[in-house]
């Protein structure tokens, strides 16, 4: 259930299905106990009709009773079979208790069963009295009334009829297993549909977000969803959305504004600063204590015009227009540029340095300016933890479309804890890391190499064990990717 | 050669007409679009040195206005964008190089005088320093007949002290000019360049020619 379409149609489809599961049980309860009465009417008019026959046939014909061959006494013959049309079990008793009329449905009982009847219609009711029992043993469960016979003379007791409960429940049974045929094949039916209208209704919203994504993509801020005319809740998203792109695109035209307008506002007093020191440190006759503090300034003055440009650098970078200049590039040039600047940085801190690089061009179309800068960040950082004795090896290669740079030291390595931070902006690993003359800015430096990997369609990896040394790994596609033009 | 500054921070364009001036130039300097446009108009100027945010009239508008009408006068513009597509867009609408902001005043009159097509006044082709001799055609360095074989970074520290021979380089403008401008080391890299071109220039030789100047810097003299 990981759509909201999926969700949305079992909880349709569970309702229904309760809502069915309710309706069916209040219909059955309801047909069954409507059964029930049926029932107990049916038997309550046919005893009166049997007491009224009866009567009838006594005011027409006086005794209704003779005895048998067993001289034993029964009903006469044309009324037996007159009375044999009364569905069901009838049984007729005398005052005495004996059975005078059995119906033939009464007759195919066992004597046990035939006896229980007689013992119900002989006990001596007061008027009519009803009820439901089984007969024993294994017979039918029969609801049955019983009633005295009035008006047919002296030898007459009372008359029982009654019916198989059965014939009461065979509706509502069969209305309960067309239920169970019905209810799957609705809900099957309710699955589907509910995942069709719920697609439909949803449709709306995947379009939305396919538009939103190709919104938010950092460079077409500008455009804006189609509102529907009609205000439904997907016409107010869509609204709710458009408002807060407007928003989105107004804060980030701010965020440009305020980026060009920091790095003019920084950098026109930096270059007063550096006018003003560069113009007195060429001045002649000047001290050496004089000399030594302006160049002191410069040196502070370059420092912080770094600080402001990688500050600008990334905040560009994170709008998305930081733009690279791309030109096709043997890779090996930049490196070999590099290596002399690494070799000289190596050999002020006592360091071996070796470069490997492919005897074949490694020809990529790069901003050759950001790659040398991220060389040259990744050489200055190896170089400064290794301690003197130690070695930095930097390695161009190429395999399956994809060109590697890897700056290898042996250096002090960096804790498992902090590689994950290690290119986070201005982030400090533990003091063994930093030292006191570190730089304002350094902590930029593998943020912005960062950066330089990604825009090129590439990444930067890191693998580091603490005391045994640091591999930083650049690779680029070495076609350029759609991804940054 | 006359050279216009349009640039709305008077600090600035004060010491950019004061550093055009001391180097030679007759420099002007306004401070705004419009002002600058009118000026620069009708050939008074060989050059302009024009900054693209301006109240009035904005750099790429005089820079645009100014090409539409046919001058074709060098511009050189200072920009505090640094990003490329910026100066892309400068470069397309005419003009001819650009320097960003903060810059070296070195660095603005190198390609000041670059536009102005003056190489050979400002970098003669051999410079000399007593017996030391350094070619910048052929970028060959000479001592006493013996010819040196210097890494690019070499050659490039030693041609700076040499064409500033007898001033007080310091390290910071000499990082600068050997590497780009924007380089950083955070050591004193140009000490391990200095050393290597003392073991090869001046060892075993006298008078000793790379001097240094404790907290500051080096310089080159006979």
């Amino acid at each position: 259930m990981q759509t909201l379409r999926g969700r949305l149609t079992a909880w349709y489809s569970g309702a229904l299905a309760l809502t069915l599961a309710a309706f069916a049980g209040v219909l059955y309860v309801d047909r069954r106990s409507a059964s029930y009465q049926d029932l107990d009417q049916r038997i309550q008019s046919e005893a009166s009709l049997t007491a009224g026959i009866l009567a009838e046939s006594y005011r027409a014909r006086g005794t209704l009773v003779r005895p048998d061959s067993a001289q034993r006494p029964v009903l006469i013959p044309d009324l037996a079979a007159l009375l044999e049309a009364v569905p069901g079990f009838l049984v007729i008793t005398a005052r005495d208790g004996s059975l005078l009329f059995a119906s033939s449905d009464a007759r195919a009982l066992t004597f046990q069963q035939v006896e229980q009847l007689r013992g119900l219609a002989s006990a001596p009711p007061s008027g009519r009295s009803s009820g439901t029992l089984r007969l024993e043993p294994n017979g039918p469960r029969i609801h049955y009334v019983v009633q005295d016979v009035t008006g047919a003379g002296p030898q007459f007791g009372a008359i029982l009829a009654g019916a198989d409960v059965r014939t009461a429940e065979l509706g509502p049974d069969q209305l309960l297993s067309t239920f169970a045929l019905v209810l799957p094949l609705g809900l099957a039916l309710a699955l589907l549909m509910g995942s069709w209208i719920s697609r439909r209704a949803l449709a709306a919203v995947d379009q939305i977000i396919t538009e939103v994504r190709e919104i938010t993509d950092g460079r077409s801020l500008h455009r804006r969803l189609a509102e529907p005319l009609v205000k439904d809740e997907l016409g107010r998203l869509a609204e709710t959305l458009n408002q807060m792109m407007t928003r989105l695109e107004r804060s980030f035209a701010a965020l440009r504004r305020f980026t060009a307008d920091a790095s003019h506002e920084l950098k026109t007093p930096l270059t007063v600063l550096r006018a003003g020191v560069e113009r007195a440190i060429t001045t002649p006759n000047l001290s050496q204590d004089t000399l030594a503090t302006l160049e002191e300034t410069l040196q502070e003055i370059k420092r912080m015009t770094e600080l402001v440009d990688a500050l600008l650098t990334l905040a560009r970078a994170d709008e998305g227009i930081a733009p690279l200049h791309r030109e096709p590039v043997d890779l090996r040039g930049i490196v070999e540029e590099v290596r002399e600047t690494g070799e000289l940085l190596a050999e002020e801190s006592g360091v071996r340095m070796e470069v490997a690089t492919p005897p074949e061009p490694i020809v990529v179309s790069v901003d050759a300016t950001r790659i040398r800068q991220l060389i040259l960040n990744l050489l200055t950082n190896a170089v400064k933890y290794t301690p003197a004795g130690g070695s930095v090896r930097m390695q161009l290669g190429s395999a399956n479309g994809r060109v590697t740079l890897s700056v290898a030291d042996t250096g002090i390595g960096i804790a498992p804890g902090d590689l994950p931070h290690i290119f986070d902006r201005f982030w400090r690993a533990d003091s063994a890391r930093t030292r006191t003359s570190e730089r304002p800015g350094a902590g930029l430096g593998l943020a912005i190499c960062k950066w330089i990997a990604e825009a090129h369609g590439g990444r930067i990896d890191v693998v580091s064990r603490p005391g045994r040394g640091t591999t930083f790994t650049v690779t680029l596609p070495r076609e350029p990717s759609a991804t940054n033009p | 050669m006359k050279i216009l500054v349009v640039e709305d921070d008077k600090t600035v364009g004060q010491y950019v007409k004061r550093g055009l001036t001391e180097a030679g130039f007759h420099a002007d300097l306004v401070g705004d679009g419009a002002e600058g446009l009118r000026l620069s108009t009708g050939g008074h100027y060989d050059m302009l040195v024009l900054d693209l945010r301006l109240p009035a009239l904005s750099g790429l508008e005089v820079l645009r206005t100014l090409r539409d009408r046919g001058e074709g006068m060098p511009v050189l513009v200072l920009t505090a964008q640094d990003a490329v597509d910026f100066k892309v867009q400068a470069l397309k609408m005419g003009a001819d190089d650009y320097v960003t902001k903060p810059f070296s005043l070195e660095e603005l009159l190198a390609r000041v005088e670059a536009l102005g097509r003056r190489p050979k006044a400002i970098a003669p082709p051999l410079l000399k320093v007593a017996d030391l001799t350094l070619e910048t055609g052929s970028r060959e360095v000479r001592r006493g007949g013996k010819l040196f074989e210097l890494t690019p970074k070499e050659y490039a520290v030693l041609e700076y002290l040499m064409r500033h021979q007898g001033r007080v380089m310091s390290r910071t403008l000499i990082t600068e000019y050997a590497w780009d401008y924007h380089f950083d080391p955070g050591t004193n890299i140009v000490d391990v360049v200095i050393t290597r071109l003392r073991k090869k220039i001046d060892h075993g030789r006298e008078p000793k020619l790379i001097h240094t100047v404790r907290g500051v810097g080096y310089v080159v003299k006979a």
